[in-house]
């Protein structure tokens, strides 16, 4: 009688599981690589590289996304987008999951399992990288051992009431999570379609920019000169049908995990003109990159869905391997890296110049070690421009003084401004209101 | 051969006259109180009946060795007679299996007289409860410790019940409803927080029944009664016993009902008329409040003449006189929008019924149609219901009952886009009185201010909407119970019961090309295409569908004995096992490009796969669960006077990602009644005629199936890169693995007193009910990953008096006057309960679990600002009272903020009840009911935000009454501006600190007048010739008035807590109900 009311009751309800197999705890990572968030992409709006202006910025964009671009973080409109916070937690806790539970998995090799764990880690280090890098001051912009990061998770447990960790922490912690990552994961790279997924070489590539971050040129530019060693393919962008480097199937990609520039952000504004005009003549990206429309309006081609997913691609490892070398006082070497990238950038014209005038080649190899800074600065942001970069560079490099202009009313983000860094929040704070005490 | 007979008769007959001797018996009959006047002795061939008395008296020949005693509903005694004897006071013993006092339980029919638990029955007809579409209607201020709260005005809208208080926070507090046995799924009220909620046309399977088919309403509030049918009656159970046909002639009843529902009056919103709102505007715009500057018609006017900077300086006298008189012209139009959005209403119920029967078969047949329309134009609900009934006996042991209940109910609604926006009654309290929807050519003008948005080109016109959508809801419903019943001899018998329930509906919201819910979508659906941005969804209409089917089915099967030990001692016991399974499935589509015409729709080309994604066309869902239940119940009563009793039931249910140990959880009751009335030392006192005492303690526990030990996750199909499609597990609950069943305990005392030939009946119960590890929704630190999470968060106990006091004031032959009230005080406390580190709202341990904190202010500083009281007596600015930073967020503590809110008072009732007075003078019959309220607080929204107040909006006069330079004794803040004070500007406006304010909590005490009945019956005489056996005729107001605490700026008591719902509609009745 008991054993056939327990059969009665048996009833598994259509759709819910907790997971057993190797095969449902990658379900849950995958959901997890589905939902991150494109604030690297809303980031876009607070640095320089777009323009609002009442032609091209519709209403609701404007409700959504002025008061970012305008720095305005006093007096929002309660239409604002927010940047996230808890869905970068809750891929940590998944990861957290995982990681405790690497035991118990059941239906799968221990390669899969392995492999699993691994990028688990890698969740959970690049996470906490996008964290700090949005709501805490940039490495090499304070102190870190006794500045402000963000909370560490590195446990699967709703129970505790979690507390801010310095930036150092922080950092220090993603450093020995790519480490682990790095040492559980067997995949090298990831067929395309897959390659979302965390590898190893994408492992290495993203622990180059974090070095990069942290202003460590030495370790930067060994991360990134062995993963150029494997794998340094670039795309000639002065080539007709030339496919988009931030693209997900463009040979450039280690990583088509975000899509930065989704198609909500990507029409709100248009193009900065300046940063459009800084490209020079026979520069392949200006074409690749932009579509003038109207004498007056550029729209952007890169992004707007899920063929631009891209993380970290290999132009940027030239450019962090040119940047680190030239910190550690090795220009020889930093110019080697930039030309290596920006032959595939300009035209043969351009770059190697005719009897007329001097190619751009030779201007770089002539140049001063601050020229040579500013010019890769400077082809950073032409490179990588729209990849959600561009405001994390801005908060590394100075924090300069911004001036925007939208119908004649003028805003400004004054040199070294506390608005570099975002607010908690808050929601944040009204579900946790001791993450604004921080007493180391 | 015949005369030898006869003879031989006549001779014996003589003889037998010859030598007896008559002799008298006399006495009193009664059953084991009341004497019985009617009774039938017999003697021989001897009849006589008791007198009024219940005294008879007869004379009998001595050779009569034994006399009998019979009564209608009791059992027949025969006397034995003895020698020397006169004097025989019989004592009768009901036969409640025919007829008598009995309780309905849903599971048993009790005899009163042994029934140990706190249980009111409550019989349905208009001279009781006044004319009433629903019956949750009904049951307002007619039951002590039963509070129900009409939720809105609107057709159909169900109405909250709670008995004997709150017990849990985040399970159903709503009771259980129980149809002839069979307990009723979908009849829990979803929470009505926001405004989106109050637009969706809801209705529960109650409202599928006619409460003309309704006998009486059983609710049961003690564990002795609810603990029988386990974790589900947590909250108390209501049992509806249906009618059914009586033995007799066929009887037909015809009733019908005409009702006149005025339209309401928004005076009492007091909003800003035309010239007030201009006057506002022009000051606002001289002033540094810059919030939605450019909104408004004045801004506009005067910008559009390019004068808003010399208005600035210059003030009125700078304008031109073009923009001079076009805001003039605004002064001058007054639109009424109460006038065009709402509407009086006239609406008809007819019911029919056929009944019948003779002793083996009784008959019940009744057909029903509602039509009800709200005051809100466009709003109504109609309801066509049909009920077959059927009982058929099979000689002594076997009998069969069959019922079905068949309901079909439209509702129509307005259609509203995704933010509730163009809910008409909000829109009436928003709209500018200048504003004219209409142009002179009778084409729609369109309104872009009340968007609530900083800037908007929307079209939106309110007429425009209703005109072209459509929300239209449709209920069937069939609801079919079987049962049978097998006697087997006189102690024991089985019972079987089969119930099923069906509840389907589809809901179509339908929004036309020319709506602005249409126009808001198809901008969200806006995609950046290379040749430049347009929305992606097809032109035409938006038809959105859903339908869902709920099936229930119902098993139960008891084996119940019965016997009496030696006159005395008589035991009950039961022994029962039920199955349930419910199913419920739900689809929901839409189709865009619709066109409602051609009923024709067009394909969308979504531009990529996340765009797709974000706009699903097809939705299914399904669930499916099983209970099986054991349960067992008995009885001993000792000489009448005193019974025990106790029930025992374990639940089980499927429970995915619960250990099976937790599978079945015990609930048990254990109670007792003394009838004191029934001792030697009480029956002296003759004017007592009734004296009761109960007692009950029972355990009771419900267990949270949505949260469980373990990670539980639902799948679904993704595609990250173009092409590969991939299966995830989404997780967005938090599991918690120290969850355990919450259990309530209870006990109830009470006492019920009848006195004076009844005249005054007193029925008073105490109770307390504790509820231990209640599990409750907290919110987590955002950095778990989850936003929340269920967690055993409290102890809560209900403590409370419920008093009901019938008494016959009055009782002429021509003029009675009878008085019920009826009173429920009940006191919640929360005993202890787990704050949240990171809660910064207090905790409510020691205050009931309705308490209401906020900021104690003490008015305004000097620049308008307001002034909070500190525990210590100071008067500190928000900046002060917070330690704001630079961002406008507080650097005190969790624990620190907690502590500066004060305890203003609940949300719930402490006081309930109902005062029912009932006059009847030869064929007329007035009945007046007032239910009330008392002892609760409200907290209101702020009539205006003071950085966030929108100036293209209407509001009410409170903003005239804000500071201002030239106001500064002011009761309301001063608008402010961010530059000012950034770090209170900010707090304002982000956080919720302003409606957190002492003045945004208001009492609220009310008494209404929820009906007042005139009805006069036609005298007999003239019924005989018109061959009806009765016939009425009843006018009745219902909500003609409310006694409130003040409710200024708002339409009703009720409804101040949530000002954009339908208000509570008053209404006129004309009724007629016939038999014949």
């Amino acid at each position: 009688m008991v054993t056939s009311c327990d059969k009665f009751l048996d009833i598994t309800p259509t759709g819910k599981v907790i997971a057993h197999t190797g095969e449902e705890f990658r379900a849950l990572l995958t959901y997890e690589y589905k939902y991150i968030p494109e604030d690297r992409g809303l980031a876009s709006f607070r640095s320089d590289e777009f323009q609002f202006d009442r032609s091209s910025t519709s209403s609701e964009d404007y409700a959504s996304f002025f008061d970012i671009w305008a720095w305005n973080d006093t007096a929002q409109q309660s239409t604002t987008t927010q940047f996230g916070w808890r869905r970068y937690y809750h891929a940590i806790y998944i990861s957290n999951y995982i990681i405790e539970h690497q035991n118990e998995i059941t239906d799968a090799t221990k390669n899969e399992i392995s492999q699993l764990v691994g990028e688990s880690y890698m969740m959970r280090a690049y996470m906490h990288f996008l964290l700090v890098n949005l709501y805490a001051d940039a490495y090499t912009a304070c102190n870190p051992q006794n500045t402000r990061g963000i909370p560490l998770q590195l446990k699967a447990d709703v129970k505790t009431v979690p507390s801010c960790s310095s930036i150092d922490s922080v950092y220090q912690s993603i450093l020995s999570d790519i480490d682990s990552a790095i040492q559980n994961m067997n995949v090298s790279s990831w067929d395309l379609g897959l390659n979302y997924r965390f590898s190893i070489r994408s492992a290495k590539a993203i622990r180059a920019r974090v070095l990069l971050y942290m202003g460590n040129w030495k370790d930067a530019l060994a991360q990134s000169a062995e993963v150029l060693e494997e794998y340094g393919t670039l795309v000639d962008l002065t080539q007709k049908n030339a496919v988009i480097p931030c693209r997900y199937d463009s040979p450039e990609n280690i990583l088509a995990l975000e899509q930065v520039m989704t198609n909500l952000y990507k029409g709100a504004g248009q193009p900065s003109k300046e940063l459009v005009k800084s490209y020079r003549d026979g520069d392949g990206r200006k074409s690749n990159y932009y579509k003038q429309i109207t004498s007056s309006s550029t729209t952007l081609l890169k992004g707007g869905s899920n063929e631009f997913c891209c993380s970290i691609r290999t132009a940027e490892l030239y450019l962090i391997a040119a940047e680190s070398a030239l910190e550690t006082g090795d220009t020889a070497r930093s110019v080697s890296y930039l030309c290596s990238l920006l032959q595939m950038r300009y035209s043969e014209k351009a770059w190697k110049g005719d009897k007329n005038k001097e190619g751009y080649e030779s201007e770089i190899r002539r140049m001063s070690v601050q020229e040579l800074r500013n010019t890769i600065y400077e082809e950073r942001r032409k490179e990588l421009a729209f990849e959600g970069l561009r405001w994390f560079d801005l908060r590394r490099c100075g924090r300069p003084e911004l001036t925007k202009t939208y119908q004649n009313e003028s805003f400004t983000l004054y040199n070294k401004d506390s608005r570099y860094t975002i607010g908690f929040p808050p929601e944040v704070i009204q579900a946790n209101p001791g993450l604004t005490k921080w007493n180391q | 051969m015949r005369q030898i007979i006869t003879i031989t008769t006549v001779f014996l007959f003589c003889c037998l006259s010859a030598n007896s001797q008559t002799r008298n018996i006399n006495g009193t009959v009664s059953d084991d109180g009341d004497v019985l006047v009617g009774a039938i002795v017999t003697a021989g061939n001897l009849n006589v009946i008791t007198d009024i008395d219940g005294h008879y008296s007869m004379e009998i020949t001595d050779t009569i060795s034994s006399f009998s005693v019979s009564y209608m509903g009791y059992k027949t005694r025969t006397v034995r007679i003895k020698d020397n004897l006169e004097t025989y006071n019989v004592q009768l013993e009901s036969d409640n299996r025919q007829l008598g006092e009995v309780v309905v339980t849903g599971y048993q029919k009790i005899d009163r007289r042994k029934l140990t638990a706190s249980v009111s029955t409550l019989e349905i007809n208009e001279d009781n409860t006044g004319s009433v579409i629903n019956i949750d209607q009904a049951l307002n201020g007619q039951v002590a410790g039963l509070s129900s709260v009409t939720t809105s005005g609107a057709p159909g809208a169900p109405a909250k019940i709670r008995i004997r208080g709150t017990a849990s926070i985040n399970g159903t507090q709503d009771p259980l409803w129980v149809l002839d046995g069979m307990p009723l799924e979908g009849t829990d009220i979803p929470a009505i927080d926001d405004l989106k909620d109050i637009d969706d046309i809801y209705q529960t399977s109650i409202a599928g029944i006619s409460p003309s088919d309704i006998e009486t309403v059983t609710v049961l509030k003690d564990a002795a009664a609810t603990a029988i049918y386990g974790a589900r009656a947590a909250n108390g159970v209501i049992v509806i016993t249906t009618k059914k046909g009586v033995e007799g002639k066929n009887r037909v009843r015809f009733s019908t009902k005409l009702t006149y529902n005025p339209k309401m009056s928004i005076s009492r919103l007091n909003l800003l008329n035309s010239n007030e709102k201009t006057a506002l505007e022009l000051d606002l715009l001289a002033s540094d409040y810059n919030f939605r500057s450019k909104k408004g018609a004045v801004s506009q006017i005067i910008s559009s003449y390019g004068e808003t900077e010399s208005y600035k300086s210059g003030g009125w006298e700078a304008l031109s006189d073009n923009a001079k008189a076009d805001i003039n012209e605004l002064r001058g139009t007054d639109t009424d929008w109460n006038d065009i959005l709402f509407r009086s209403v006239f609406n008809q119920e007819y019911d029919i019924s056929l009944s019948g029967g003779n002793q083996n078969a009784h008959y019940y047949t009744s057909f029903g149609y509602t039509n009800e329309q709200g005051n809100v134009k466009g709003v109504g609900n109609r309801r066509l219901n049909l009920s077959v009934k059927g009982d058929y006996q099979f000689g002594d042991i076997f009998k069969i009952g069959v019922s079905v209940f068949a309901s079909e109910r439209n509702q129509d609604s307005y259609a509203t886009d995704y933010n509730g926006f163009t809910n008409p009654v909000y829109y009436s309290r928003l709209a500018n009185p200048y504003f004219e929807p209409f142009g002179e050519d009778g084409t729609y003008n369109y309104d872009t201010n009340v968007q609530g948005k900083e800037d908007s080109e929307l079209d939106f016109n309110i007429f425009e909407e209703r005109e072209n959508s459509h929300n239209r809801r449709n209920d069937r419903q069939l609801m079919a119970i079987a049962d049978a019943e097998l006697k087997l001899g006189q102690q024991f018998r089985i019972t079987s019961q089969f119930g099923m329930q069906y509840d389907s509906y589809s809901q179509t919201r339908y929004t036309g090309e020319n709506t602005y819910a249409t126009r808001k979508e198809k901008l969200f659906a806006t995609y950046a295409y290379p040749d430049g941005k347009r929305t992606f969804l097809p032109e035409g209409g938006i038809d959105k569908t859903t339908s869902e089917n709920g099936k229930q089915w119902t098993w139960k099967t008891m084996a119940e004995y019965e016997n009496t030990f030696k006159g005395i001692h008589q035991l009950e016991l039961m022994l029962g096992n039920e199955l349930r399974h419910t199913e419920n499935s739900s689809v929901y589509s839409v189709a865009y490009g619709y066109d409602d015409r051609t009923m024709t729709s067009q394909p969308v080309i979504f531009p990529s796969e996340t765009s797709a994604q974000s706009y699903p066309l097809h939705k299914e869902s399904h669930t499916e669960n099983a209970f099986v239940s054991w349960f067992a119940n008995g009885s001993y009563t000792l000489l009448y006077r005193y019974t025990l009793g106790g029930s025992i039931r374990f639940d089980g249910a499927d429970m995915f990602g619960v250990a099976k140990e937790h599978r079945y959880a015990p609930l048990y009751s254990v109670s007792g009644l003394w009838r004191i009335d029934k001792e030697r030392f009480i029956q002296p006192a003759k004017w007592i005629n009734g004296f009761s005492l109960r007692a009950s303690y029972g355990l009771q526990g419900n267990i949270d199936k949505n949260t469980s030990p373990y990670l539980i996750g639902t799948f679904d199909k993704v595609t990250i890169l173009p092409g590969n499609v991939e299966t995830v597990i989404s997780t967005e609950n938090a599991p918690n693995p120290s969850l355990c069943w919450e259990k309530t305990s209870n006990v109830n005392i009470g006492t019920n007193l009848s006195v004076f030939d009844n005249a005054v009946n007193i029925d008073v119960n105490w109770y307390y009910r504790k509820g231990a590890e209640l599990i409750a929704l907290q919110m987590l630190p955002l950095e778990t990953g989850f936003s929340s999470t269920s967690i055993n968060w409290a102890n809560m106990e209900n403590r409370g008096w419920e008093i009901a006091l019938g008494t016959r004031n009055i009782s002429r032959k021509k003029f009675t006057w009878t008085t019920n009230l009826n009173i429920g005080i009940n006191h919640n406390k929360v005993l202890q309960e787990t704050v949240a580190e990171n809660s910064t709202y207090p905790s409510r341990q020691g205050y009931p679990v309705g308490a209401i904190f906020a900021y104690r202010t003490a008015g305004l500083d000097e620049s308008g600002y307001p002034l909070f009281l500190t525990s210590d007596g100071q008067e500190v600015s928000a900046t002060e009272l917070l330690q704001l930073n630079n961002a406008g967020a507080s650097t005190l503590t969790a624990a620190e903020q907690r502590d500066l809110y004060s305890y203003m008072g609940t949300t719930d009732p402490v006081v309930s009840g109902g005062f029912i007075n009932n006059f009847k003078l030869g064929q007329w019959q007035l009945n007046m009911i007032w239910t009330f309220n008392l002892g609760m607080k409200v907290r209101v929204q702020p009539s205006y935000s003071p950085t966030s107040y929108d100036r293209g909006m209407n509001v009410n006069r409170d903003i005239l009454k804000r500071w201002t330079p030239d106001n500064t004794d002011a009761a309301y803040p001063t608008l402010m501006v961010s530059s000012d004070r950034p770090k209170e500007y900010i707090q304002y406006s982000e956080y919720n600190l302003y409606s957190m304010l002492d003045m945004w909590v208001k009492d609220c005490n009310y008494a209404r007048l929820t009906s007042l009945r005139l009805s006069y019956s036609l005298p007999d005489t003239l019924l005989r010739k018109l061959r009806m056996t009765d016939a009425s005729l009843s006018v009745e107001a219902r909500n003609l008035c409310a006694l409130s605490s003040s409710y200024e700026n708002f339409l009703d008591p009720e409804t101040m807590g949530n000002p954009y719902a339908q208000p509570i509609p008053q209404s006129f009745i004309f009724g007629i109900n016939i038999g014949f």
